[in-house]
């Protein structure tokens, strides 16, 4: 079944089976690996796109339904070389250990700023709480997102600070810490 | 061993280094090129880690137990010293100048401010060779530039765009895709198979009869999958091998059970654990290419070396034509030390005559992975008059811990790991029950210490409070290893550990020593009037010895206290008729993000004097009964038995 779909502001033309998710038409037609397969039933958000503005699993949704939307992956975040605050603060944060979920929560993150400029940290969870993280990154993604926002480290943005002087500065690793250096290749 | 085994300096200059360790997120391949950047005094971005080719990389058995960064960290270092003095040798023939007065910086060898000459120079004729010398001398520490700097994951940039390319995301010409068709109970056996209806399905390649694999290999991962499933099969039930229970003493001390008979005050107590999944985020995935002379295996595996013999030999392919190239993998914390979804993309590549990828489905994953065994911990102690721990008897019950199956010579150090407390007790006796089960059980993140530790500092608090003492001060009478201690007290100060909360509130401790790695938590909990658990805050100090990247111990740290305060308020993977129940995210749920404590504090406090050590497991050992005794101190309520759920909890506060 021929189908024209918008990915990322270009305009593909594709022939999956007519049950084909948009899921497998990204990722086996177009290339576009970058979104994961984890569930196949919208409980893990690793497949994660924005559909017209809003996160949505792109496991569960037909990719004929898909047709004249405009659809943006993780590939199509970043503008050229430079990439979407979102996910420079992933980097800057390190909010990642094995990376499988990051582009669903990316993705989850960047539909929730492009909304609510400035979230707290309740609206935060609640618009990443599709999205399953099993390495446990949950508190560095939640201020990557804050320092996208750029209300990292502002009153009710971010975790209650620990009592004063009690760790060197080097090793703290809560709001307040220093972040970790980037790799030069990443600045 | 030589040096081009474990460090190349390539035609520009850049190193390339070695290793067969893997990565899934433990951020070893940053720590790697960290470590080899410092000794060849070379910015990190010079540095390329080729991790787990087995054409490429020398021999390794593994990579489990916390051991990449203390197995490969001397290794590593050294090979990039001797590379170093090689270098400064061949430089000094090249300018004339004694090699005493040469330096290395930025990938160039000099003489102070004079003429200079870089490493890519100095490869041009002839590459780096020779044997690695066991005692090769490091560079001073006052000359380090990135051991114990905080670094950002090397692939993060690769990560964050969706570059970063998975098992399931490699894509050659021609891959076609597999699915498995499986019995109703692990182990049945086809008596008939009508593949019919299958063949003539869109899309369909071949259906594969092999040995007990049954499959299909189809075009798009969808019409192999409605084809597996349209095969029509009948299956016997299978057979089960009921192996005896090993019974493994771990400690025996004479004269443990006249001292708990003759102790001022015994106590008695009983945990329990359930089975827990890996559950992955990503399914297990293999991409196999079987050709007439040879095989390559792209897959996220433990055990690269492992994977290649068993593809080999199961595809009737020498064990030195086939190339595993492991690759990014979602984290699955020892899960993927079985190398079963590599063995059917290879046995489906052979019969299709293509490269074939196979990824598991969500529900494949729960239900056909080995998980991590249940345990049952019995634990008696008797104190004596001063409210020492004077004798302590515990019989450790739970099933094989590692994908190879019941093995007596590692059964100690595997299924009964962290069975035998760290703290000076005169009279123990420890033994491990390793009973046999119809499961499919393996290696998971720490192997038995969780369950281990979990009993052993709920009921090292139990003993306190039986005894009127505090849970800190009444551990500390028994720890001998300063480090220890001394992680301890840390977070003890920290936390402000004894100091006042509000109703409800609860503070619990706990800590160990894991394969040389210290570690010792606070948690704080809310337990509301229904029996529900909230995690708000954890501490934890960690000493592994000397840090590489401070913020990847920190980032491992805290995603193993995350995981393991999800397994012990979450988790249990449920058995109905020898048929895992529990195989999706609705019916095994994990913590997400509204679950996430309000902080996880990790300080790393490393001695640098010590050995580096692991950090992949350590941090998730204490977390389970840093939350039990923080509900203790909460609500008075005393939950020995895991996942600590609100009917749990509200059924032992009422008991009491």
């Amino acid at each position: 079944m021929r189908l024209v779909l918008i990915v990322n502001g270009a305009t593909h033309s594709v022939d999956p089976p007519p049950s084909a998710s948009l899921l497998s038409v990204l990722r086996d037609d177009l290339g576009l690996t970058g979104t994961r397969f984890g569930c196949g039933s919208g409980q893990c958000g690793s497949c994660y796109v924005i559909v017209d503005g809003r996160a949505v699993a792109s496991c569960l949704m037909p990719a004929r339904q898909a047709v004249e939307r405009e659809i943006t992956t993780i590939e199509g975040l970043a503008q050229g070389d430079d990439l979407h605050p979102v996910q420079k603060a992933f980097i800057a944060e390190d909010a990642m250990q094995c990376g499988y979920c990051t582009s669903g929560m990316i993705i989850s993150a960047a539909a929730l700023l492009a909304h609510d400029a400035a979230p707290d940290e309740a609206a935060i969870r609640d618009a990443l709480a599709g999205n399953l993280c099993r390495c446990g990154v949950y508190g560095r993604a939640i201020r990557a997102v804050q320092r996208a926002a750029g209300t990292r480290g502002v009153a009710g943005g971010s975790p209650p600070a620990m009592k004063k002087g009690s760790a060197p500065a080097i090793t703290r690793g809560v709001a307040g810490g220093s972040a970790p250096a980037m790799n030069r290749k990443n600045k | 061993m030589n040096l081009e085994e474990r460090i190349r300096v390539e035609p520009d200059g850049s190193l390339t280094a070695f290793s067969g360790k893997i990565e899934f997120g433990q951020g070893i391949r940053t720590a790697f090129a960290q470590l080899v950047a410092n000794e060849l005094d070379v910015p990190v971005e010079r540095v390329r880690v080729v991790l787990g080719d087995t054409d490429e990389v020398p021999f390794d058995f593994g990579t489990f137990g916390s051991n990449s960064i203390a197995q490969e960290a001397p290794a590593l270092r050294r090979a990039a010293a001797f590379a170093r003095r090689t270098l400064i040798d061949r430089a000094a023939a090249r300018l004339g100048v004694p090699a005493k007065r040469l330096d290395t910086k930025d990938g160039t060898i000099g003489d102070g401010d004079g003429k200079r000459v870089s490493y890519a120079e100095l490869v041009r004729d002839a590459p780096l060779t020779g044997t690695i010398p066991d005692d090769e001398p490091l560079l001073p520490q006052g000359r380090w530039r990135h051991i114990g700097t905080p670094l950002s994951r090397v692939e993060a940039r690769d990560i964050v765009t969706g570059r970063a390319r998975y098992t399931a995301d490699v894509r050659l010409d021609g891959l076609a895709r597999g699915a498995i068709a499986r019995p109703p109970v692990r182990g049945g056996r086809a008596t008939r198979v009508d593949e019919r209806a299958a063949r003539a399905m869109p899309g369909v390649i071949t259906v594969v009869r092999d040995g007990d694999l049954i499959g299909v290999v189809a075009e798009r991962e969808d019409q192999a999958r409605a084809a597996a499933d349209a095969l029509d099969i009948d299956w016997d039930a299978p057979t089960i091998d009921a192996p005896t229970t090993q019974v493994v003493p771990l400690r025996e001390d004479a004269g443990t059970d006249a001292a708990i008979a003759s102790a001022a005050l015994t106590r008695s107590a009983t945990y329990t654990l359930p089975s827990i999944a890996s559950a992955s985020i990503g399914p297990s995935a293999a991409v196999v290419d079987v050709r007439a002379d040879g095989a390559t295996v792209y897959a996220g595996t433990h055990r690269p070396f492992g994977l290649r013999d068993t593809v080999a030999d199961r595809v009737g392919l020498p064990r030195d034509q086939v190339r595993v190239q492991a690759q990014m993998s979602s984290g699955t914390y020892g899960r993927s030390s079985a190398p079963d979804v590599g063995v059917e993309a290879a046995v489906l590549s052979k019969h299709a005559r293509r490269p074939v990828l196979v990824q598991w489905t969500r529900a494949e994953e729960f239900a056909c992975s080995p998980n991590r065994p249940e345990a049952v911990l019995e634990v008696t102690a008797g104190l004596d008059g001063e409210g020492r721990i004077a004798a302590w008897r515990y019989d450790e019950h739970t099933n094989v811990h590692t994908a190879a199956g019941p093995d007596p010579r590692v059964a100690a150090m595997t299924s009964g790991r962290n069975a035998v407390p760290p703290y000076a007790i005169k009279h123990a006796r420890v033994v491990l029950h390793v009973e046999p089960t119809p499961l499919r059980t393996a290696n998971f993140r720490s192997l038995a210490a969780a369950e281990n530790v979990f009993a052993i500092e709920s009921f090292v608090d139990e003993l306190a409070h039986a005894s009127g003492q505090d849970p800190l001060a009444f551990r500390l009478r028994h720890v001998n290893d300063a480090r220890l201690r001394r992680a301890m007290e840390r977070v003890a100060e920290v936390s402000d550990f004894g100091g006042k909360l509000p109703e409800r509130r609860g503070r619990g401790f706990a800590c160990t020593e894991y394969h040389g790695t210290y570690v010792a938590q606070v948690a704080e909990v809310e337990v509301s009037a229904s029996g529900a658990v909230r995690v708000l805050r954890i501490w934890c100090v960690i000493d592994p010895g000397l840090v590489v990247n401070p913020d990847g111990v920190r980032n491992q740290t805290e995603g193993g206290i995350q995981q393991s305060a999800s397994w012990a308020l979450l988790e249990e993977l449920r058995h109905k008729g020898g048929r895992v129940a529990t195989t999706s995210w609705d019916t095994y749920p994990i913590a997400t993000f509204r679950d996430a404590p309000e902080s996880i504090e990790v300080l790393v406090e490393g001695d640098a004097s010590a050995p580096s050590t692991g950090v992949g497991e350590p941090g998730a050992v204490p977390t389970a009964a840093a939350i039990a005794n923080a509900v203790f101190a909460a609500c008075g309520a005393r939950v020995r038995d895991v996942p600590l759920t609100r009917e749990r909890v509200r059924k032992t506060m009422t008991d009491r």
